[in-house]
């Protein structure tokens, strides 16, 4: 479940791109869970025809899942299947980054491949044939052959997948009964067993082999097929309309068009090897940062999911020959790169017969995140409490206050102060022993618990993301007169204001930026 | 008893009277000290752009949902019909969403599908750079850009770019719009085929 300003910040957003009618029923299926089209109509208070619609939008836009599952009968019934939707949290706040999506494209590919990028983030999906069409009435009009080749370059990279199924079926599970309403779907144990949502995401993902591929040659060659290479070339515009597929025929029998979407997951690890980078040659060194950065490159392809710990292992060779390619690379040599591999934290193995190393990119993560947590004590509560808070956060145990007092150096009185006020906002846990000795002493023990305060810390952002797009667009709204304004009627007082609004909305964008990455490093990486 | 009288009754003025509520003026963001300096830089120009330019495209896109077919009643006429009001509220229809979504039972649940009614679709029906998204509204970007073009060169190109746009935009529109953040209702298209709008609509587009 979405913590509290999570939702209110997703469901802003999708109210801001898409509308009322569509936010209402993200806030619902955020609220309460996967539901069916019944019981969204009735939460919504929303007419039939427009819940319909709203979830039309929103799962072409990638924001909400279906899946059929098997619900409970009565004993006697012929079992029913049903229709659920889920809400999809993480790409409804991807939403905000997707200029960065666009940077690293645009970076990367180009602006071709960003032209038809962009198409797939302003619709959701596209099948190829509405790629080439939409190229069509674009200025730089382009071939169709020279879409293609855009497209596929923008496949191969990874940016671009095929989307999920629109409906897989979930078969019961064996041990318990597929849960009907929303309450009993909260799972009691917590861990391996998935949830219905995740359960629901796995079974409509497509399989690996294919979530990268344009076009599949069905084995039972068709005669178009094999026409293929004998056609000419005007003929071939039509044949490629149809994407061949034995596993895609359509329940009509016929073949069915692939739609494409963005790959968030790529994104998100190239983000977070970005954020990896940074952290890096801010507190290591810049060499440091080039043989990571040459590492992550290497082993980018070979990432299996977003939040890997570890990097795959590389040689040292491999290494190298990746680090002198770099910029500022090229004056390396092993004993630097080797120094900077001790610096990442790898061991130097003894034998150096197979000399392999790999990142333990979770550490990295954690470290970053660790500082982000302290320089938010430090801004709030002083030096004193980023002392002690540093301390609890190393030690891991729960630790007395009078040890915290003597180790911190701070007065015991402070200290107690101090220890109090991190414990009513949250950051830190408290236990109290009694002890019945002579005297009965009350001791108050301290702890900081990660899990629960990288929550907090990742609500208390949400907040702020959502205060700073409340601002931006009522900062707009005050000067939409302004706005409206041809350039030239911009003079004097008017222009002032003008310039102001400019300045106005850098500052307040970039500071959202930033905190996007914030949000980022405790969500995703 | 007077006296009593007279002292619960001052008793009674002072302790629980109630004085007009001093009226403040509600301020929505008001001043805070302590907060520090943001930073302001331009290096995010372009996020920027990019950003403002999808939400204009979700705004006048179909997918800004506003409402089924009680929208099409509920339109306002204005007191005065103008022929010009006429052709604007055509040209400013969004499309459908079905020109954008496939809503057959390959692509949507079961549920959600639609009967394959309107199947056939022309590519050049379906209308994917929106005339009237905002492309020659009026951008705060542009004008910061010619403000750094003096301290920056760079900003060269990107202005080149955005000539063009306005003047291909100029060409293309038939009246000047200035919505920039324009919520306002237009009138919507339901999915309901309408062949005889749907026709009138073809013949007011721009040919692209």
């Amino acid at each position: 479940m979405v913590s509290q300003y999570g939702i209110k910040l997703a469901t802003y957003l999708i109210s801001f791109s898409y509308g009322d009618f569509c936010s209402k029923v993200c806030e619902c299926l955020l609220s309460r869970g996967s539901l069916t089209l019944a019981q969204i109509i009735r939460f919504t208070e929303l007419s039939r025809e427009n819940v319909i619609n709203c979830l039309r939008v929103l799962i072409h836009q990638n924001c909400v899942q279906a899946f059929s599952i098997q619900q409970e009968v009565a004993f006697g019934e012929a079992p029913k299947i049903v229709t659920q939707y889920t809400a999809l949290f993480d790409n409804m706040i991807h939403k905000m980054r997707f200029p960065k999506f666009m940077q690293i494209v645009s970076k990367e590919l180009g602006e071709d491949c960003l032209g038809i990028f962009e198409g797939l983030l302003q619709h959701g999906r596209l099948s190829l044939n509405q790629i080439i069409d939409r190229n069509k009435q674009t200025p730089d009009n382009s071939d169709v052959h020279v879409v293609r080749e855009t497209f596929s370059r923008l496949l191969n990279a990874r940016f671009v997948e095929r989307c999920p199924a629109p409906e897989p079926f979930l078969a019961p599970h064996e041990e318990e009964t597929p849960a009907k309403k929303r309450g009993t779907k909260s799972a009691k144990i917590a861990e391996a067993p998935k949830t219905i949502e995740q359960r629901a995401l796995a079974a409509a993902a497509p399989m690996e082999s294919i979530r990268f591929l344009m076009e599949i040659d069905t084995l039972t060659g068709t005669s178009e097929e094999k026409g293929m290479e004998s056609q000419n070339i005007a003929m071939l515009d039509e044949k490629w309309k149809q994407d061949f597929s034995d596993a895609e025929l359509s329940a009509s029998g016929k073949k069915k068009e692939i739609l494409w979407r963005v790959n968030f997951e790529e994104f998100m690890r190239r983000l977070r090897h970005k954020a990896c980078m940074e952290y890096v040659i801010a507190r290591l060194s810049d060499q440091s940062g080039i043989v990571l950065s040459a590492i992550l490159e290497l082993t980018r392809s070979s990432e299996t999911r977003l939040k890997t710990d570890k990097s795959a292992s590389l040689s040292i060779n491999d290494i190298y020959d990746e680090v002198i390619k770099k910029d500022g690379g090229l004056g390396m040599d092993f004993e630097r790169i080797r120094a900077s591999l001790v610096q990442l934290g790898c061991q130097i193995p003894t034998t150096g017969i197979d000399e392999t190393y790999s990142i333990d990119l979770k550490n990295i993560v954690e470290l970053a995140q660790n500082e982000e947590v302290e320089s938010v004590v430090l801004k709030r509560y002083g030096r004193e409490a980023y002392r002690i808070f540093r301390l609890l956060s190393k030690s891991g145990r729960l630790l007395e206050t009078d040890k915290i007092s003597d180790t911190t150096f701070v007065e015991k009185k402070d200290t107690l102060k101090i220890l109090y006020k991190l414990w009513k906002d949250g950051y830190l846990h408290m236990e109290k022993v009694s002890v019945n000795g002579p005297k009965q002493t009350l001791f108050l023990l301290w702890e900081m618990n990660k899990e629960p305060l990288w929550l907090r810390v990742l609500d208390e952002m949400y907040h702020a993301a959502l205060n700073l797009r409340l601002r931006i667009t009522y900062e707009l709204d005050q000067e939409k007169e302004i706005l409206q304004l041809p350039k030239e009627k911009l003079i004097g007082e008017l222009e002032k204001r003008y310039k102001r609004l400019g300045k106005v909305r850098i500052i307040l964008e970039t500071s959202l930026m930033n905190l996007d990455d914030a949000l980022m490093l405790f969500r995703d990486f | 008893m007077a006296f009593r009288g007279r002292g619960r009754g001052r008793g009674g003025f002072g302790g629980g009277g109630f004085r007009a509520a001093k009226q403040e003026p509600f301020e929505l963001y008001p001043e805070l000290e302590d907060l520090g300096t943001a930073e302001y830089s331009t290096r995010n120009l372009q996020l920027i752009k990019w950003y403002s330019n999808l939400q204009k495209y979700w705004n006048s896109s179909p997918y800004y949902y506003e409402g089924g077919s009680e929208r099409t009643r509920n339109v306002q006429k204005p007191d005065v019909e103008r022929l010009s009001d006429k052709n604007s509220q055509v040209a400013n229809a969004k499309p459908p969403l079905w020109h954008f979504i496939k809503l057959d039972i390959d692509h949507v649940p079961a549920e959600l599908a639609r009967g394959d009614k309107k199947e056939k679709l022309g590519s050049k029906r379906v209308r994917w750079n929106p005339e009237s998204a905002g492309m020659h509204k009026l951008d705060l970007f542009e004008k910061l850009e010619q403000k750094h073009q003096g301290q920056e060169g760079k900003e060269n190109k990107e202005n080149e770019d955005q000539e063009e746009d306005d003047e291909r935009n100029e060409e293309e529109a038939e009246e000047e719009f200035s919505d920039e953040g324009d919520y306002e209702q237009n009138e919507y298209f339901d999915d309901d085929e309408d062949d005889y709008n749907m026709a009138d609509d073809n013949d007011d587009e721009p040919f692209f």
